[in-house]
């Protein structure tokens, strides 16, 4: 069973395909617009195994924190994929895919230019409160680890196993931060 | 044969998909507006209007083959706006429309979204060369002369505001509610000609200008408020709608004494603007030109018309790749 994983929440654009739950093919682009690039990755390592796009079966989707039209991005490819394909689609944050690299209570973030968004996980990587976004000025004392590991997206594969498909109209973003406008 | 594009557009408030047939006939459309979100901030926060094309977009694409009782499969090329609009919501309709191409592999088309506007008047019609063309919007305010499909030539542009711009600006100095075009031209039709203000741009040029009348309602308004003078809003309306249209009235006129053109094809949001249609019906009854406006579901933001005007590019074979990309500015030429 074949499975897509998009991952475009930061400058890493990451793009894999699984078999049975096994990576087979894993790209990765630093700073690129991931726009222009990222369909092109798909066709690529799609026509590369030879396969199209009717024998994926899931896609696991990074539906952020991080960079918002980053996030829009994989995961409109994501609904239109699996609603006109019927393709299963599992979302997982970034922080609870990182948080599969350990196996202890966690507290992961992913840093932008003004602060940090920030989950903490218990052992089971199960998510304990809100995710949330502190500003830099806020953060002192606070134990936070930045992931800077890879994302082994052969555990994420595994860790989503359990879960339920998301529907695609229901799928969206993981924004965290509200707007401005909501905020006033 | 016949040829069916579905086509996208999410580049400004509106989410909107479309089966356009032979680049003519609208076999489905779906438009998912947020304007009412919108008008609680006073105007379209883009960051909110990406995030709700993302939401809408799967649902606005099942809704679409729904009303056209089509199959994805059927469609022959995939086409969106790619130019000019707000990036964050272009790059939803894009990636959409990039993950359809490769799909059904099929070709993806980039549509100019005024361009789109033009060639909504080339549904259930037939435009006609050559041509000029007024495009009227929140974002653009142009005359162009086409000589044939996609052959444009500027003949002037706005120096600063556009027209519809200049319309949201005097629509909230006068305590009226986004969007603020349809609000103005509503309390104009109750007011009389009572206030005086400055014609827009006053030189022999094609271009146009609307900042200094914007500033001029907004002065106006100040100043009568700090003498504690009460405005008669309907006047102020109407007085500011007759100067803004004029400025569109005279520069045509010109332009079909020089040019020789005989048809005259309007586009754009502001071409809803049931007086500026009246005063464009009158100045072409003067020259004996043809007046091409569209049906008012073809005059503001929607994706038939850029299925139509992806037709032409789809007879000349001009595909786009997965590299198409958003861009925020759009000029026709």
């Amino acid at each position: 069973m074949y499975c897509l994983y998009i991952d475009s929440h930061l400058e890493n654009l990451v793009i894999a395909l699984l078999l049975d739950g096994k990576l087979l093919e894993e790209k990765t682009i630093t700073q690129a617009k991931h726009s222009e690039i990222i369909v092109n990755l798909i066709a690529e390592i799609l026509s590369h195994n030879k396969i199209s796009v009717d024998a994926l079966k899931e896609i696991i989707v990074i539906n952020g924190p991080g960079s918002f039209t980053g996030v829009r991005i994989g995961v409109v490819i994501a609904k239109i994929m699996g609603y006109t394909k019927n393709i299963k689609l599992k979302p997982i944050s970034f922080l609870q895919a990182g948080a599969l690299n350990y196996d202890i209570p966690i507290t992961l973030g992913i840093e932008d230019k003004n602060g940090v968004f920030i989950g903490s996980f218990n052992e089971e990587h199960k998510l304990i409160n809100d995710y949330s976004y502190i500003n830099n000025n806020e953060r002192k004392n606070k134990d936070i680890i930045i992931i800077k590991d890879k994302i082994n997206i052969e555990k994420v594969y595994e860790y989503l196993k359990t879960q339920e498909p998301v529907s695609p109209h229901m799928l969206k973003p993981l924004y965290v931060k509200k707007l401005e406008v909501q905020n006033g | 044969m016949d040829v069916y594009i579905l086509a996208i557009e999410s580049s400004c408030d509106e989410t909107s998909m479309a089966i356009v047939k032979n680049g003519k006939e609208v076999i489905g459309l779906s438009i998912a507006t947020q304007i009412d979100t919108h008008a609680l901030y006073g105007g379209v926060v883009p960051e909110l209007a990406s995030r709700m094309h993302t939401e809408a977009i799967t649902l606005v694409l099942e809704d679409v083959l729904n009303k056209a009782k089509m199959k994805l499969e059927d469609m022959d090329a995939f086409a969106v706006t790619y130019a000019p609009g707000l990036t964050g919501s272009l790059i939803v309709g894009i990636e959409a429309a990039k993950t359809l191409s490769l799909i059904y592999n099929k070709p993806l088309i980039a549509v100019n979204h005024l361009i789109g506007h033009i060639y909504a008047n080339n549904i259930e019609n037939n435009m006609e060369f050559p041509m000029l063309a007024l495009i009227v919007s929140g974002g653009h305010t142009e005359l162009l002369i086409m000589d044939d499909d996609y052959t444009f030539k500027k003949l002037g542009e706005t120096l600063d505001d556009a027209i519809g711009e200049s319309y949201d600006k005097v629509a909230r100095v006068l305590g009226l509610k986004y969007p603020g075009g349809p609000n103005v031209e509503k309390l104009a039709r109750e007011g009389n000609h009572t206030y005086d203000l400055p014609r827009p741009v006053m030189d022999d040029t094609y271009n146009f200008s609307y900042s200094g009348l914007k500033s001029a309602v907004i002065n106006l308004v100040h100043n009568e408020t700090q003498r504690g003078k009460e405005i008669n809003k309907a006047d102020l309306a109407r007085t500011f709608q007759d100067v803004a249209i004029d400025e569109l009235v005279r520069k045509v006129e010109k332009a079909f004494k020089e040019t020789g053109i005989k048809r005259l094809v309007v586009a754009g949001g502001v071409s809803a603007n049931s007086y500026l249609k009246e005063e464009m019906q009158k100045l072409c009854a003067k020259y004996e030109a043809k007046l091409f406006i569209p049906r008012l579901l073809y005059c503001t933001d929607n994706a038939a018309m850029i299925g139509a005007a992806a037709m032409p590019l789809y007879l000349k074979k001009e595909f786009s790749d997965f590299s198409l990309n958003a861009s925020s500015s759009g000029d026709i030429c």
